[in-house]
């Protein structure tokens, strides 16, 4: 497909042929004006192609803009409810999930103020509060980090990880290289009119995020849930006996959704610890599991929730 | 579509912008419309104002929504939908108008001819005057809709378009609502009138391929 805006205008894109798995992280690439945003508004469906079409459009498509500053004569909530509607939920659950999810990004206490009325910062929460309370199966992302700040930046990491892990397609644009550094699936480059694929990872040299070390038993003889979100790094732990525990290393935006998908696994898997680490070494030393020995540094922004803090929560692993 | 209806008429309602063409309209029945006087022609009268009214009440749905908001929704349902939705609830506050409009003039004028000679029965006279007005409505709407966004993005060439629109579609030969209109007006100086459905299919003819394309232009350029 290829856009442009108006009749004579210069093509944007043009000659672009993608295919957008489900269950992914998309990362889109590209210098400013390359055409990134129509990619995006296109696979949106916010513009239609001026030649070519997109098939298979996911039932329930959400997108988020940068600086999302509406100035509407509604509040927070009531846009919220309104949108919920739109995205086709009933008015109860639109109410409930709206609450929910202004309470997840730290915005609840302007859940009753006109949006006109909320900052930039808040209404760019309103603005991902929005997509993500209609459950969408393609979220599209673009830039929606500006402006929040670092608390609601590392819950968007994880809202998005979890739209990932429950099948969901998220593409997104970012300007700091190391959002969601790693854990994108597929990485495609906007320029020179049209959209690359990126096979290999581009070694930039920018150190991921902080990890969390998740060490879990599985039932005897019981492989991995696949996929597992974050595609975390695995190690077979020996340390006891018996058991088939597994060392679970992944991105800190992806340990909500990895504990869920494993506790929510049939059968279920045990988590016996949880640890917050720094971002990966160059070459990770090999600790034995279940060695009481604490995680390496906790790293800024590297807690796990359930904890709170930086120390190793020990669990007796159920028989 | 139900949920964006709402959502445009939430928007419109509290945004209080409906209040200037209310006002305009409300302005022109006073002057044009004396208790009293003969039914048919308040009845054109009425009718007449609500074209402009209209593609005002157009303008509003259709520029109520900053481009970040209208992205979001576009993305939900598509952008032609969002775009339709704006024109229905801009024509549908209309016709809400043109019912009231109707039944106030029905209820304030005399049943007769402009000599006083003959008689007007009310309900061929409610019926009229009622078709008039939903064809003024939807050929406002067509003026409404040519006149702003996508189409004319300028605001100053937006309103000068809605206006010079207007009063063409009033005054030109061949027009709709010019027939529609005209026909009241002499129906009360000879008594005899038609109920204006040709009009009316007329105007639902040239309603609907104009909010196809404005639609269409509209998903286009986002």
């Amino acid at each position: 497909m290829g856009h442009r805006y108006g009749l004579r205008g210069a093509w944007v894109l043009r000659g672009v042929d993608v295919a957008l798995p489900a269950r992914a992280l998309v990362r889109v690439e590209g210098a400013n004006g390359a055409g990134k945003s129509t990619l995006l508004r296109l696979l949106a469906g916010i513009d239609t192609p001026a030649e070519g079409r997109i098939t298979g459009r996911r039932a329930r498509t959400a997108y988020v803009p940068e600086r999302f500053s509406a100035t509407l004569p509604l509040t927070a909530t009531d846009y919220l409810v309104h949108l919920g509607r739109v995205h086709g939920l009933r008015t109860a659950e639109a109410k409930r999930r709206a609450g929910e999810w202004l309470t997840r990004f730290g915005a609840a206490e302007h859940a009753r103020t006109p949006l006109a009325e909320l900052s930039k910062g808040t209404s760019q929460k309103v603005a991902v509060a929005q997509a993500l309370l209609a459950a969408p199966d393609l979220l599209v992302l673009d830039e929606a980090w500006t402006g929040l700040d670092a608390a609601a930046r590392a819950e968007l990491d994880r809202a998005v990880a979890e739209r990932v892990a429950a099948g969901a397609t998220v593409v997104f644009v970012d300007h700091d290289p190391r959002r969601l550094a790693g854990a994108a699936d597929l990485t495609l480059r906007a320029g020179d009119g049209g959209v690359g694929t990126v096979t290999a990872p581009v070694a930039t040299g920018i150190a991921p995020g902080p990890r969390v070390l998740v060490v879990a038993v599985g039932p005897r003889g019981a492989s991995l849930p696949t996929p597992l979100p974050g595609d975390p790094d695995r190690e077979r732990g020996a340390g006891t006996p018996g058991s088939d525990s597994v060392r679970l290393t992944v991105a800190a935006s992806h340990s909500d959704a990895l504990l869920k998908t494993l506790l929510t696994a049939r059968p279920p898997w045990h988590i016996r610890q949880v640890a917050a680490m720094g971002p990966p070494e160059p070459s990770r030393t090999v600790r034995p599991a279940g060695s009481a020995e604490g995680p390496t540094s906790p790293g800024p922004g590297g807690s796990v929730r359930a904890t709170g803090s930086a120390q190793p929560i020990e669990r007796p692993a159920t028989p | 579509m139900t949920a964006l209806l709402r959502y445009q008429a939430a928007l419109l309602a509290r945004s209080q912008r409906w209040l200037a063409p209310l006002l305009l309209y409300a302005a022109v029945l006073a002057v044009g419309v004396q208790g009293g006087q003969p039914v048919l022609g308040s009845l054109g009268v009425a009718a007449a104002a609500l074209l402009p009214v209209t593609a005002w009440a157009v303008h509003l749905c259709v520029g109520q929504e900053p481009p970040a908001a209208r992205t979001v929704v576009s993305a939900a349902v598509g952008a032609r939908r969002v775009h339709l939705a704006s024109l229905l609830t801009g024509t549908g506050c209309a016709a809400a108008l043109a019912v009231v409009s109707t039944a106030v003039v029905l209820l304030v004028s005399a049943p007769v001819t402009d000599d006083g000679a003959h008689e007007v029965a009310r309900s061929s006279a409610a019926l009229a005057g009622l078709l008039a007005s939903l064809c003024c409505v939807l050929l406002g709407a067509v003026v409404g809709a040519l006149s702003t966004r996508p189409v004319v993005e300028r605001r100053g060439w937006s309103v000068a378009a809605a206006v010079l629109g207007s009063l063409l579609v009033l005054v030109a030969a061949g027009s709709p609502a010019r027939y529609a209109v005209t026909d009241l007006v002499t129906g009360s100086r000879t008594g005899t009138f038609h109920q204006p459905v040709l009009p009316l299919l007329a105007a639902l003819a040239v309603a609907a391929p104009v909010a196809y394309f404005v639609c269409r232009t509209a998903a286009r350029r986002g």
